[in-house]
Order: structure tokens, then C-alpha cells, then sequence
């Protein structure tokens, strides 16, 4: 409740000292309602129309949203930067970051951008808190701070907080650290807010070191908000799925010794074809000794009767399991 | 989750879908052979009734076009009651065609393996079809090249056709062909065949380490340590029963390696693919059973080791040897080494009177639906053409559909829609 109240007594300041340049700007943000048609077809620089070039394109920069045409940006800032044609603005503007607006009215585009900004620190879940309330309280901070950020109130103490916030994300998770890009629409150097943001922080870091020194100030405090618990490391891929073969008649030996074979082991032949001796032995053996002790006489009798499992449904299934044995069918010759 | 080698022979398909026991063989033969019988009859009364009608139908030729002029009658031309192969006739017929395929293997130079993937080819085709059906002569041929390939022993088809085909039977590369698919099919598109030709060396291998005092495997015998197993193989008596006799380490390995390996080789080469061994014993118990034959005390001393001896897995173990041994041994190609010239002479006039009279009765209770193979495997492909059976303009037409329709769909968005005014297509 403080918060809004605080708000209220903030747009009242800012209302109060404007100059020139403030009006003019907040002028220029007017909402599209008041436009005619005519007017949003006219580039404000240059002041050719849609009717003269039906092509036109009308870009705008996030730093103050005003609005042009390609060919004024492409004219103004082909040389670098410059500062806005826009009288009263003069903000320093790059042509990288001209783009087209998404929306009409520009302060739902500034809206947008804001909230995606934010949406990208304040990334929280409703698993990472312990109660639905908890969760709910963080979304009400975060509706809040991005309020703030729309109204011009706080902003460069929000930015800093948001930017310690991801500091202490990415620290947390081991993840690089990302910087937070505060909203370029704001003069960060502008006197006002400057100094209510100065003032801000050092009331804030005394309250740090009064509450809890050890602590490192994370910007925000959530209640419920649950410890990030490290996921275990991924286990090194297996891709026999646990199965190992595991000789049980032999053990295979690094070499043997054979007449056969000592004629053929030195050969250039078989060293140069990359002949492993050893897959000879391994297979060799497989060979010797697998199915030793299969007798399929018995095996195919055990698998011929139906195991428990297969009786437990009708007769009928039974006796069907007991016909088709495992077996498929016989296929009927293809002429 | 460990497997051992037992396991690993019983994920493979020889085991899982080409391992009977005598029972299901039999029963199996059984029924192939009434079915091939049924069809057979059904098919030569109607190949019958049709011929009399086209002779009712032009008397004054007299001679119809199914009867190819060829002197001995056949099951159609013939009037006698058609007379079927029992099983046990099939069965001396398949022998006989799988030792000629042997040798025939042989004289176009594949390797014993690919011979013996051919044989059990052609064994496990017989399993489901009847010689009535499909004639050995044609399977064995096709099951030659299709071993080949499966083995990597690749001829290519003119050149087989060409090596195979001799002054008196032209063998054209549409006949090795043509029953090539309906082979495979019948194999269930299982190509591996396991062979104890490797496992007869592996076991050589460990036999060796053995001897020369290098094993480290399992250990199941009295004498504990390497050194100890050595002395007691060199110790081992010569025959079943024989007295001890300490061998030098030179003799031990002459009689491993050359007089018992070659001799059992020698089985497993010639005598265990034209027996059933390969249906109802493993790799492992083959070779072992042909080494039992050549070499007894050697392998009961081996499985020793490798068995606990009062464990019942070390007798069921040497209940399968002996008797896999005993169906090794009981073959024809097997006693023949043993017999006196006069005698083998003997057995070698009585097969081929045999033989030639199967050849001659399969002539007559041939399926006559089945005789021209190459024929058949036309009709099944697309446009195949008959005589004059589909007329030009149609094939024409059919060979335009397909042409556009894969241009079409060759396009990147698929064939092109149909356009406002058209008709839909």
C-alpha cells in the first residue's frame, strides 16, 4: 500500500517539473487514439507521406520511440550515432536498433518490452515456491516492479535490484550470468530520479547491514520460495542398457598360441587390413562354448507348454497360446 | 544383467526359429509331404482333364502343346495313377541333391562355409517345401548363389550361370533368379547360418593354452593350477580305456592339432551338414561331438574342466555329445571311410540305383503347376507379358501413368492441384 501511495506522490512530481523537453516527449508518447490516419502516414522528420510513397516504412528505436521513416533513419544514421531529429528529444540513437513496432500505440510496445525484460530475470515458477500464496506474492512483486518500470517511478533502484536479482540467479544455478538491460527509454542520468534512487540505495544498504550483514543482498526476498536443489549429474551413457556379456566356459586370454596362427600373426597383410586378433579369439570362443549347454530338445519342450501367466485369461487364449507356440505361421509360397 | 554365452547363442535365429526336435522334424516332413501330395494329385487331374479336352478339342493334331516330345512320360502325359514320394523317400532325394550341391560348391570354388550355409539353405527350404513341389535341381542352384552372397563370396550371376551351365543344360541367369525371392522367403529372411567350423578352432585355441600351461578359464578338474592341467593332458590315453602314457609336448600337439583336428574337421565339413545335427544340437555340441569321434578321452577331459562333473549339466552334456556323435556317425558319408574298398564300392552302386530310381519316380508325381519357374516369376511382376496377353495400348498407357505421376510427386509441393474451372482430378 505504501508503494502505491508512494506512486501517486511521484507522478505528481513528475508533472510538476516539467520542462520543455518533458512535455514535448510525454507529447510524442501520446497514445495513437489521438492521431488521424493522415497524421500516423507522415513521417514527423521528413514530412513525406504514404501518399507520395506508398512503400514507406515507419521504424521506431526502443530508447525513445519515436517514430520515422526507413529513409530518415537511413539518412540520420547511416554515419553512426546521432542524436534524435525529434525536436526536445536529443537522445543519442544507434541505427542498429531501429525496428518496426509490433503495435500501433507505442507505449504498448514500450509496455511489451519492459514486461519481456523483466519476464526474463523474474523467471520464477509456481514448483519453485512452497504455497500457491507464496506464488502469488512474487507475482504480485513482480506486477509491481514492472509497473514501476512502465511509470517512470523508482527506476533506476528497480534496475539495480532486478540487476543483483540475476546476479544471485546465476550464481545460484551455475549458469552464465546474464546482465540485466535496463530500459534505455529511461534517461538513467536524469537529476530526479537520480537522486531519489541514490537516496533509495543508501537507505537500503543501511537496512542490509543493520538486518542481516552476512547476508548478500539479492535484490528481492520471496517468502517460500524454495532452495534450488542441484540436479544429480547425468550418469555416462550406457548403451548396452546395464547388460554385459559375461563368458562363462572360458576366459579370454590376450593371446593364444597357435601353428595356424603364428603364420598368419606377423603378415603385413593382416597388420595392414587392421586385423584384430583379439575379435578372432572372442569370437572363436563365442563359438566353442555358446550353447554348450542349450539343449534345445528340452528348451523347445519348455517352450512349447504355456507358461502360468499365459492361463490366466480364457481358455480359449490358452489354447491358442499352446497352437501358435511362439511360432509365427507358415507362410504360404509366393507363386 | 549379465549374459553369458548360452544366452547369446539363443538370441540368434537358428535357434529361435530353426531348432526342432526329432519329433517336430518328423511331424513337420510329415506334413509338407501330405500337402505337397494332396496338391500334387489335384493339379495333375485337372492339368489332365484340360489336356483331354484340347485333344476332344483338336483331334487331327493328335498332340497337344503341353507334351514336349521327351520320351519318358510325365505326371500329366502319363495315365497311371499318380504315384507320391513318401518322406522317407523326400529325404534320400534332399541328401542326394545336397551332396551334389556339395560338389557343386566345390567346383565353382566357395568356400566350406558358404557350401555348408547352401546345404542347411536348401535343408531348412525342404523343411517347408516339398521336392514334388519345387525341384532340387533349381533350389540347390539359387540356394548356391544366394549363399554365396550371404557369405561374402559374391560371384556375380553371369558368371555363376555360366560356370554351372555345361554343353548338355544350358543354366540361364532368369533361372538362378527366378526362385531366388520365393527362397528367401522360406528362409523367413534368416541368412545366418551358425557353423561350428569357428568353434571347432576357438576349441582348438583353448585346448592349446591348455597344453602349453597358459589357461585361465574355469577350472572345474582335480588338477588346480595350469601347470598341473598340462601334465595331466600329456598323460591322457590314446583311445577310451588306453593305458597312460606320458607324450612329449611335440606329440600332444600333432595329435591336437593335426590327427584329431583334421579328422573332426573332416566330419564337419563332409558328414554334419547333410545330417539333421544342425536342427537339433548346437554349434558348440557339434563340434565337440565330431572331436568325440576323433578324439574321446581328449574331449571328455576338456568338459571336465569346463563342468563341474557332479553337476547333472556335465552328464545332459554328454548324453547330447554321444548321441550327436552317434547321428555323425551313422551316416552314409561317415561309414564310408571306415568300409573296405569292395564294400564302399558296394554302398556307392546301391545309392545311385537309389537315386536314379527317385529321379525317375519324381517325374512322374512332379506338380506340374510348379515345373517353369522362370515363367511363374514373370507373371508375378508388373506388366508381365504373356504371349499377347496385354495389348500394346494398355501397357502404353499404364507405362505414361507412372511416368507422370512420378514426375509429379518428384515436384516440391506434390502434384499440382486441380485448377478452378477443371474437373477434379
Amino acid at each position: 500500500m505504501s508503494k502505491v501511495a508512494r506512486n501517486g506522490q511521484a507522478r505528481q512530481g513528475e508533472a510538476g517539473g516539467a520542462s520543455l523537453s518533458q512535455s514535448l516527449y510525454s507529447l510524442s508518447l501520446k497514445p495513437s487514439s489521438s492521431r488521424t490516419d493522415a497524421a500516423s502516414d507522415v513521417c514527423p522528420v521528413c514530412k513525406s507521406s504514404r501518399y507520395l510513397n506508398p512503400h514507406m516504412k515507419f521504424l521506431v528505436n526502443p530508447e525513445c520511440y519515436h517514430k520515422m521513416c526507413e529513409s530518415c533513419v537511413d539518412r540520420i544514421f547511416s554515419h553512426g550515432p546521432a542524436p534524435c531529429p525529434i525536436a526536445g528529444c536529443a537522445r543519442t540513437l544507434r541505427k542498429g536498433k531501429f525496428r518496426e513496432a509490433t503495435f500501433e500505440d507505442l507505449k504498448v510496445e514500450r509496455e511489451v518490452d519492459i514486461r519481456r525484460r523483466v519476464a526474463s530475470i523474474m523467471n520464477k515458477e509456481q514448483d519453485d515456491f512452497e504455497t500457491l500464496k507464496d506464488y502469488n506474492d512474487y507475482l504480485e512483486t513482480v506486477e509491481e516492479i514492472t509497473w514501476n518500470l512502465i511509470l517512470k517511478i523508482d527506476v533506476d533502484e528497480t534496475n539495480t535490484r532486478l540487476q543483483r536479482w540475476a546476479d544471485a540467479q546465476a550464481a545460484e544455478t551455475g549458469a552464465a550470468r546474464r546482465t540485466y538491460e535496463p530500459d534505455p527509454s529511461v534517461p538513467g542520468a536524469s537529476g530526479v530520479v537520480l537522486k531519489k534512487g541514490g537516496q533509495r540505495r543508501a537507505e537500503l544498504a543501511q537496512g542490509v547491514t543493520a538486518d542481516a550483514s552476512a547476508v548478500k543482498d539479492k535484490g528481492f526476498s520471496f517468502h517460500g520460495l524454495k532452495k534450488r536443489v542441484k540436479p544429480p549429474p547425468e550418469a555416462p551413457f550406457d548403451p548396452f542398457d546395464g547388460w554385459s556379456i559375461v563368458p562363462q566356459y572360458y576366459a579370454l586370454q590376450s593371446d593364444y598360441d597357435a601353428d595356424w596362427l603364428t603364420r598368419h600373426k606377423g603378415s603385413v597383410e593382416q597388420r595392414a587390413g587392421g586385423y584384430q586378433w583379439s575379435d578372432f579369439y572372442s569370437r572363436a570362443l563365442q563359438d566353442a562354448l555358446g550353447g554348450l549347454t542349450v539343449f534345445i530338445e528340452d528348451e523347445i519342450r519348455a517352450r512349447d507348454v504355456p507358461s502360468m501367466d499365459a492361463s490366466v485369461g480364457t481358455q480359449h487364449a490358452a489354447a491358442a497360446a499352446a497352437a501358435a507356440g511362439g511360432r509365427d505361421v507358415n507362410m504360404d509360397d509366393v507363386f | 544383467m549379465k549374459l553369458n554365452e548360452d544366452d547369446l547363442y539363443r538370441t540368434s535365429t537358428q535357434f529361435r526359429q530353426w531348432s526342432f526336435t526329432a519329433e517336430q522334424l518328423a511331424a513337420q516332413r510329415a506334413k509338407t509331404n501330405l500337402q505337397a501330395t494332396e496338391r500334387v494329385k489335384l493339379n495333375v487331374a485337372r492339368q489332365r482333364a484340360q489336356r483331354a479336352q484340347a485333344t476332344e478339342f483338336d483331334s487331327t493334331s493328335g498332340n497337344s502343346g503341353i507334351d514336349t516330345g521327351a520320351n519318358t512320360p510325365n505326371a500329366v502325359t502319363s495315365d497311371k495313377e499318380v504315384d507320391c514320394f513318401t518322406v522317407a523317400e523326400e529325404l534320400a532325394f534332399l541328401e542326394e541333391f545336397c551332396e551334389r550341391t556339395m560338389a557343386l560348391g566345390q567346383y565353382c570354388k566357395f568356400s566350406d562355409g558358404a557350401v555348408a550355409t547352401c546345404i542347411q539353405f536348401l535343408r531348412r527350404f525342404y523343411l517347408y517345401n516339398s521336392p514334388m513341389t519345387y525341384h532340387a535341381q533349381n533350389i540347390s542352384r539359387t540356394a548356391m548363389f544366394l549363399a554365396g552372397k550371404s557369405e561374402s563370396e559374391h560371384q556375380s550371376l553371369d558368371d555363376f550361370a555360366q560356370r554351372i551351365s555345361s554343353e548338355k543344360t544350358k543354366v540361364t541367369p532368369e533361372q538362378i533368379l527366378a526362385p531366388e525371392y520365393l527362397i528367401v522367403q522360406a528362409l523367413r529372411f534368416n541368412f545366418d547360418v551358425k557353423h561350428p567350423f569357428r568353434a571347432l578352432k576357438g576349441g582348438m585355441l583353448d585346448l592349446m593354452s591348455m597344453v602349453n600351461g597358459k589357461y585361465e578359464g574355469p577350472n572345474h578338474s582335480p588338477h588346480k593350477t595350469a601347470a598341473d592341467l598340462s601334465t595331466a593332458l600329456h598323460q591322457l590315453p590314446r583311445k577310451a580305456g588306453g593305458t597312460a602314457v606320458r607324450a612329449t609336448t611335440a606329440q600332444l600337439t600333432a595329435r591336437i592339432m593335426e590327427e584329431s583336428y583334421a579328422k573332426a574337421s573332416q566330419i564337419l565339413k563332409k558328414t554334419a551338414p547333410l545330417t539333421d545335427v544342425y536342427f537339433m544340437y548346437t554349434p558348440s555340441q557339434i563340434w565337440l561331438s565330431a572331436y568325440l569321434l576323433a578324439d574321446e578321452p581328449l574331449v571328455l577331459f576338456y568338459l571336465s574342466v569346463k563342468l563341474p562333473s557332479t553337476s547333472p549339466v556335465y552328464g545332459k552334456v554328454i548324453v547330447a555329445l554321444r548321441e550327436c556323435a552317434s547321428m555323425l556317425s551313422s551316416h552314409r558319408s561317415y561309414r564310408k571311410l571306415d568300409a573296405s574298398k569292395e564294400e564302399q564300392a558296394k554302398m556307392d552302386a546301391d545309392h545311385r540305383a537309389e537315386i536314379k530310381r527317385l529321379i525317375k519316380k519324381l517325374k512322374t508325381c512332379q506338380d506340374p503347376d510348379k515345373v517353369d519357374l522362370v515363367k511363374l516369376n514373370q507373371a508375378q511382376k508388373r506388366d508381365a507379358v504373356q504371349g499377347s496377353d496385354l495389348d500394346e495400348h494398355k501397357a502404353k498407357r499404364r507405362k505414361m501413368d507412372r511416368e507422370n505421376f512420378q514426375k509429379d510427386s518428384d515436384a516440391f509441393w506434390g502434384p499440382e492441384l486441380p485448377k478452378n474451372g477443371d474437373k477434379p482430378a
